[in-house]
């Protein structure tokens, strides 16, 4: 088991066992991870809860499906990475996703070993990204004539 | 084979009769309004040809009937009534005249029908004969002027008698006049050996004998003496006719012309045509019979071209339809196959917190969730080249050398075969130019055909390949192998997914599946046949460059 830095995930899928069970497992591993059974839920849950770091999101759903939900997740928490899931191989969906932005892909059955793998793998870029920013915050914060 | 033979001899019979209708029917047709129109005009010569002759005919005829009665009038009107009446004169008269030789009698009647003198040969016949009731004398009275028909003399000589009266109508001068000087004129009217020329007056009585011996005139004859015009012609089948009325609608000069006697160069006509029409449609029909048979060939050849091509056709749309079918059930299992490994994950991880003293089989409890990971992910391995390769990803293009592919796909498997003793041979066209396709995805279809040539082989043999050249700006790369052959059943689904020939657990039966499918997406094409000397031989063709249109 490799260890792994405390980050918080957010797992979308409309199957509940496997949701559920993924999250049981994720929170084992001692991540955050929460569940939203559809596109819907998972964009209210991210406008609520600004401390989410990684999604993990199921491609093909009911209502608004992968693809459409990751397009709003990208507006409204742009600094929010997005792993896609997909029991359908159609490498055109994982290309457009990553096309909008997302981090990467992963087909289904995927164990849980590379899959937390590659959600640190988006965590890492998050944190990055986020600390540039905050650099640049306070650069020009520190810049700033008093 | 033999209905089809039939069909394309029937259609073969067809085209012949059709380009032969199409190509003779319109020259018999041209045939025969050329052989109308020479008739036509045959006939209107002929016409002007008997026109002109009896103008010309009627004309003398006339003359000599109007010199007889102006002869008469002079005589009468010259020499007074006591002279004229004295036998002795009468005959001085006659004698002068007599050279003539038409004038056959003379005879002076006063106006009570009393004959005073006669000169001819008559003599015996008239002596003391009254004429006052004969509807010719009273005619002669009343118009100063007779003209009798023809009648045979007792001579048998045609003649016909004129009659005059003197200004004062005391007297009437009567002539006989022998007519048989028509008969050699109308003797040369004649047009034509069957032709015939005659005079008829209006009751239609012959007054000259008809050349052709007839005794009565025809419908057609009495036809134009019903005509009113001084001149009218009648074209029946055989005959033209022409008529002419001479002195004042007394007599009908008619000529007959046999149409058959004026043919002689319409005949001469009429064969070249004949001959011209039966070259013609004998190289008609020599074309037509070509044509015909050219187009039936090349009939038969496309159709055989279009079976191909259907049955291209039908096995493209087999393979997209197994492809979709396919990937729809690899897309359903995936997600309980995340379920299983997910489960088997959790039950592996919750374990070690059990009480090892409670739990016997630990061990062979984790050792069971490994082995169902395992097999979930050979599971996956199975759906996720069959989604990956129904669903290709865009190609990546790239100038690539095939020898160059083909030789690092050997050298993969080259080890493998020699241990086994097998030969790999190769026959490279060194001049092949490079392609723009995708290397790693034609590879590894060289690989999967390498693999299956070493598996079918097995032990002891040779694989060929050989690359060239194609037609149509594709280059073909050979793989032959010394092996048993392709079943003739198994040709037909060869490529499907899932078809295998090789034991459980050697072949997934992806392989030629995913290779068929890579090759079409690439723009190419491949084949399975049997080798002449037996052994499986798997033909790719590639194009130089260009991907097929529809990258999904």
């Amino acid at each position: 088991m490799t260890e792994l830095k405390k980050f918080s995930v957010l797992v979308v899928d409309d199957e509940d066992e496997f949701r559920e069970l993924t999250v049981k497992r994720l929170n084992k591993r001692g991540l955050d991870a929460i569940g939203a059974e559809s596109g819907e839920r998972a964009l209210d849950i991210l406008q609520q809860n600004s401390l989410i770091d990684v999604v993990l999101l199921d491609v093909k759903m009911p209502g608004i499906d992968g693809i459409e939900t990751l397009r709003q997740i990208r507006q409204i928490r742009p600094l929010v990475e997005t792993v896609l899931l997909t029991g359908h191989a159609s490498v055109d969906s994982g290309i457009e996703g990553m096309k909008l932005g997302a981090f990467d892909y992963l087909m289904k059955p995927i164990e849980l070993e590379p899959l937390l793998e590659k959600l640190a793998d988006a965590y890492e870029k998050k944190r990055l990204h986020q600390e540039k920013i905050e650099q640049a915050q306070i650069k020009r914060f520190m810049a700033m004539p008093t | 084979m033999m209905r089809k033979k039939a069909y394309y001899s029937a259609i073969t019979r067809r085209l012949v009769i059709a380009f032969f209708c199409l190509s003779v029917v319109p020259i018999v047709g041209f045939a025969l309004v050329a052989k109308d129109q020479v008739e036509q005009t045959n006939i209107v010569k002929l016409q002007e040809l008997a026109n002109s002759t009896i103008e010309h005919r009627a004309e003398v005829i006339s003359l000599f009937l109007k010199d007889r009665l102006s002869l008469l009038r002079l005589l009468v009107s010259l020499y007074p009534e006591d002279f004229l009446i004295q036998q002795e004169r009468l005959e001085q008269l006659f004698l002068a005249l007599a050279p003539q030789g038409d004038i056959v009698d003379l005879q002076v009647i006063d106006s009570s029908g009393l004959q005073f003198a006669y000169v001819g040969p008559y003599r015996t016949m008239i002596e003391g004969k009254r004429y006052d009731e004969a509807s010719w004398f009273k005619e002669t009275l009343i118009s100063g002027v007779h003209v009798s028909d023809v009648f045979s003399g007792y001579r048998n000589v045609p003649h016909f008698v004129v009659a005059v009266t003197n200004p004062l109508k005391t007297l009437v001068l009567r002539a006989t006049i022998n007519s048989s000087i028509f008969n050699s004129l109308l003797h040369s009217a004649q047009l034509g050996p069957r032709g015939d020329a005659f005079i008829v007056n209006q009751a239609g009585a012959f007054q000259t004998p008809s050349l052709l011996g007839d005794t009565e005139l025809n419908r057609e004859e009495r036809l134009l003496i019903s005509f009113d015009s001084r001149q009218g012609s009648l074209v029946t089948d055989k005959y033209v006719y022409t008529s002419h009325w001479i002195d004042n609608n007394r007599w009908l000069l008619v000529i007959k012309a046999n149409i058959e006697d004026s043919f002689g160069y319409y005949i001469q006509v009429r064969n070249r045509i004949i001959m011209l029409v039966v070259a013609i449609s004998v190289l008609a029909m020599l074309g037509a019979t070509l044509a015909s048979v050219a187009i039936s060939r090349n009939l038969q050849r496309s159709d055989k071209e279009y079976g191909a091509l259907s049955m291209q056709f039908a096995q493209v749309e087999k393979m997209a339809t197994v492809g979709r079918l396919a990937a729809g059930i690899a897309h359903e299992i995936n997600n309980p196959l995340q379920m299983i490994t997910n489960q088997a994950g959790w039950i592996g991880e919750l374990l070690p917190e059990e009480d090892p003293a409670s739990i016997k089989n630990l061990e062979e409890y984790q050792k069971a969730v490994e082995q169902i990971k395992y097999h979930v992910r050979r599971a996956g391995t199975i759906t996720h080249r069959l989604l990956g390769y129904s669903r290709k990803m865009s190609t990546q293009q790239e100038r690539v050398s095939i020898n160059e592919l083909v030789e690092e796909a050997v050298s993969f498997v080259e080890r493998e075969a020699s241990y086994n003793h097998i030969a790999i041979n190769r026959r490279f066209n060194h001049d092949l130019p490079a392609v723009m396709t995708d290397g790693p995805q034609l590879q590894q279809v060289f690989l999967n055909l390498l693999n299956n040539a070493i598996d079918a082989v097995g032990q002891k043999g040779e694989i060929t390949i050989t690359t060239r050249i194609g037609t149509k700006g594709m280059l073909v790369i050979e793989f032959a192998d010394s092996g048993p052959g392709i079943k003739p059943e198994a040709l037909k689904q060869i490529f499907d997914p899932f078809f295998t020939t090789k034991q459980t657990g050697k072949g997934t039966g992806l392989g030629l599946y995913i290779s068929y499918d890579i090759v079409q997406k690439l723009g190419g094409s491949i084949q399975a046949a049997n080798g002449p000397k037996g052994g499986a031989v798997f033909i790719v063709e590639i194009p130089r460059s260009g991907f097929s249109e529809n990258e999904s």
